[in-house]
């Protein structure tokens, strides 16, 4: 039987005065992830701590914590990955907090919504049937799709610390994964919500979310890329 | 009675982040976002003073260091400038580092101060104001070459 010690951050805005960190020893055989090392301590130890979860298994980016001083996935993340020693566990640093390792996401969300997150098509030639798309068209959306929402790289940004009116990284990944997707007709539609200070100049290509990222994705490429496309579109007309 | 869908809320104090600090005041909280344009002329004007300060950098250092080498006088330099092309070197990255520098500074500015958008429009006016200025000074230094 192993034993793993986690060091886990405990804050209750509603009647703490100021955060604190718990220490809990959790026993296990085989493997332990850090979800499962939370569910033991609040299921035996303290029925208080307050963390989010639904997948379990690294694809809806609800358990997104700050590990080991790391963004990590809780579910994904094994505690032989990381090296003996206590597990710091700590919610996403400077965002709103709800409790312990509960960050409040409305801001996040706010902004995803605000880029139009769906494919646009131009409906006078939308057809009946499916619409097609080249092997080579897909491989554009490799990347993008990938993102699962977690907002390690929004946490991470310091360009939305300092700004908070700033889209952030997921919400402009997620503008350009419409925006390379050969399908999509927005043409227009959605260049002034990322073409702007709060938008994508806001990014000074710090690339921290790329480092954030436990998908390994790279928001930084993606924001770019729609820099070049505002350009393109505003000064030479081009739709994409 | 039928549940009121409302939308994300503003009201009430935003909460503290996970320093136990509040959240700074102002921050979103599902408001409506702020719809500024702008900030592609000033990136894009960013991209380009930068390549011209790279070559214009490079042909200076390269005219200075390497052509003109154990010879670094005002005399050299005076004469060099009696180039046309190096005339326009020099008033190239006069202006591009300018532009650039000065750009620079405001985009950190508007990283961490000046959140409205009349202080911004104010910053922007007093750096073009100071650009132009220092740009004037330096076409000033260099008239007796530029007129010759």
């Amino acid at each position: 039987m192993s034993e793993a010690r986690f060091r886990i951050k405990r804050f209750d805005p509603a009647s703490d005065a100021a955060p604190r960190y718990d220490t809990f020893v959790v026993p296990y055989e085989g493997s332990l992830s850090v979800l499962e090392g939370l569910f033991s301590i609040q299921e035996r130890d303290d029925g208080s701590l307050c963390f989010r979860y639904c997948c379990r298994a690294a694809v809806c980016g609800s358990c997104a914590m700050y590990i080991n001083g790391r963004y990590r996935l809780a579910c994904q993340t094994n505690v032989s990955q990381l090296h003996g020693g206590d597990i710091t566990v700590e919610p996403m640093p400077h965002l709103p907090l709800i409790k312990d390792l509960v960050c409040d996401m409305t801001d996040f969300f706010a902004k995803y919504e605000y880029i139009k997150p769906w494919l646009i098509r131009d409906e006078d030639h939308d057809p009946e049937g499916e619409i097609a798309q080249s092997p080579r068209a897909r491989r554009k959306l490799d990347m993008p799709i990938d993102c699962i929402l977690c907002g390690c790289c929004y946490s991470s940004c310091p360009s939305v610390w300092g700004e908070e009116n700033y889209l952030g990284p997921a919400a402009l990944l997620k503008a350009y994964r419409f925006e390379v997707d050969s399908r999509d007709e927005a043409g227009r539609q959605r260049l002034p919500d990322f073409d702007n200070e709060r938008g994508v100049y806001r990014c000074h290509t710090i690339t921290n979310c790329v480092e954030a990222c436990p998908k390994e994705l790279n928001p930084t490429e993606g924001i770019q890329w729609l820099k070049g496309a505002a350009v393109r579109r505003r000064l030479f007309g081009r739709r994409k | 009675m039928t549940a009121q869908v409302v939308g994300p809320t503003t009201q009430g104090a935003p909460p503290p982040t996970s320093t136990g600090r509040p959240a700074p005041a102002g921050r979103m909280r599902g408001a409506v976002l702020d719809q500024s344009r702008g900030g592609m002329w000033a990136w894009l004007a960013q991209r380009v003073t930068a390549v011209v300060l790279i070559v214009g950098l490079l042909t200076h250092l390269v005219a200075t260091h390497v052509f003109n080498l154990g010879h670094l006088s005002f005399l050299n330099i005076s004469d060099r400038l009696g180039s046309t092309f190096f005339v326009v070197i020099d008033v190239s990255l006069l202006a591009a580092a300018i532009f650039h520098g000065l750009n620079g500074a405001r985009m950190i500015v508007l990283d961490y101060w000046l959140k409205t958008r009349g202080s911004r429009l104010a910053l922007t006016i007093g750096l073009w104001v100071l650009g132009s200025v220092t740009f004037v000074y330096g076409l000033w230094a260099l008239w007796p070459w530029i007129a010759r």
